[in-house]
């Protein structure tokens, strides 16, 4: 077997034991990322590149005046996670996720969303 | 360890030194993915795989020798901070004369031990030192291999500009990393005897080797940053995988310099970086900064495998220890 194939098969291998395994990673929001809404959302959904655990996945939203606006409970469904929210007026609303995929990596990250104005 | 001297003993070509890359690492720290750097390495700790990296210019000697490398380099964490690298390169010299012969084989294989000492993911921050041995006489002569160790102490930087103020969002996707290293040859000088063709008389030559400040650094802006974290513009998911960058590959001889001199050499290479979920792929240009440094515009392209990804409860995690998830909070693919 040539070399090149060895290395071509070796590599294959390697990408092929990992399907189900890469970490789990933000793939799109609603609202959107940076973007701006007319009026506050009743809730915010998080989207995801892989199934999540629903212990210890997580969102947090506050709003301009920095008090927070989310319900405390995040449901999470296959690879989507939601919290609803209560109406925190206009401004900038921080959100704050953490998850845990279901080979037990975590990741987190945040963002903002434009409500009004 | 990313840059190596070569010095080749092409027949009567004098071979200028020239930078090699052979290790790459990436790292996460909070909101900030750092990628595999095609020139230096970059700050962090992790499990992968570079294979190959190939890289083909000109060297700054004249008449120039074109220069074609490939290499892979695999990277393994003992424990969550401190991990041992392995790699080799093999090297094709090419005369652009065509009556000169060429030469090509193995360089030394080096092996990294880096650990990262400090790790700030609100600041986006994370810094790391490592120590490189290029192990002498696992190489080839013929193509410049050294007879002797070398060893190259190295401290890594990463800083990420997400914590700007709102004002300057856009400049959130924006980071900065750099190396400062000092490479330390095992022996001083070599001396070779030889006869002078035209009086007979013995001759004594001798090389001194000096010990060389390798530095260098990489700006690099985040497309998948600017979609996870500052705006969503809708764009092509090809574009948001993308981060265009500029790094900078620089040697400096410092001391024991007098055959060598103090010239400084290395190349300055834009380029862009593709990151997907389990892989990246990046190209580079490699814009020499002065004649001693290349005779034209080389290009260095690298395929790198994230083993955290590609099997995280396997060869991707530490040897020692539960690996430690870092936060990858954009799509990858």
């Amino acid at each position: 077997m040539q070399r090149s194939s060895l290395i071509g098969m070796i590599l294959l291998l390697l990408l092929a034991t990992g399907e189900a395994n890469a970490h789990a990673m933000l793939d799109h929001a609603e609202p959107r990322v940076g973007n701006k809404v007319a009026s506050p959302p009743r809730e915010v959904t998080l989207w995801f590149t892989q199934k999540l655990e629903q212990a210890f996945s997580t969102i947090t939203v506050t709003n301009a005046a920095g008090q927070r606006v989310d319900s405390g409970k995040t449901r999470v469904s296959g690879s989507q996670m939601s919290v609803s929210l209560r109406s925190g007026g206009t401004g900038t609303y921080h959100v704050n996720w953490h998850v845990l995929s279901v080979d037990t990596h975590t990741t987190d990250g945040n963002f903002t969303f434009q409500v009004g104005e | 360890m990313s840059i190596r001297l070569l010095r080749a003993g092409l027949p009567g070509l004098a071979i200028a030194l020239v930078p090699l890359t052979t290790s790459h690492a990436h790292e996460i720290v909070g909101n900030r993915f750092f990628p595999a750097t095609l020139g230096i390495d970059d700050p962090g700790v992790n499990d992968e795989l570079s294979l190959p990296t190939v890289d083909s210019f000109k060297t700054g000697d004249i008449p120039p020798v074109r220069q074609r490398d490939i290499s892979g380099e695999f990277s393994k964490r003992i424990t969550e901070d401190f991990a041992i690298s392995f790699g080799s390169t093999y090297t094709f010299l090419g005369p652009i004369d065509p009556t000169a012969a060429g030469a090509n084989g193995f360089q030394n294989l080096e092996t990294t031990f880096k650990y990262r000492v400090f790790k700030d993911p609100v600041h986006e921050f994370v810094m790391s030192v490592g120590l490189s041995v290029e192990w002498g006489g696992t190489g080839s002569a013929n193509i410049g291999a050294e007879s002797f160790n070398v060893y190259t102490p190295t401290l890594y930087f990463g800083k990420g500009w997400g914590d700007l103020p709102d004002t300057l969002s856009w400049l959130r996707p924006v980071a900065i990393t750099g190396q400062v290293g000092y490479a330390i040859p095992g022996k001083r000088s070599i001396t070779t005897f030889g006869i002078d063709p035209d009086t007979g008389d013995q001759t004594i030559d001798t090389e001194f080797n000096p010990r060389v400040l390798n530095w260098g650094g990489s700006i690099q802006y985040s497309m998948p940053y600017l979609k996870s974290a500052v705006v969503d513009l809708g764009l092509p998911d090809f574009v948001n995988r993308l981060i265009p960058l500029v790094e900078a590959n620089l040697q400096t001889p410092i001391s024991n310099t007098l055959t060598s001199g103090t010239t400084t050499t290395g190349t300055i290479n834009p380029g862009v970086i593709w990151a997907g979920n389990k892989f990246q792929f990046g190209v580079e240009a490699l814009i020499p900064i002065n004649r001693q440094s290349g005779s034209n515009v080389g290009v260095i392209a690298q395929l790198h495998f994230y083993l955290d990804d590609i099997d995280p409860n396997g060869i991707g995690k530490p040897i020692f220890g539960n690996a430690v998830s870092p936060a990858r909070p954009f799509v990858r693919n």
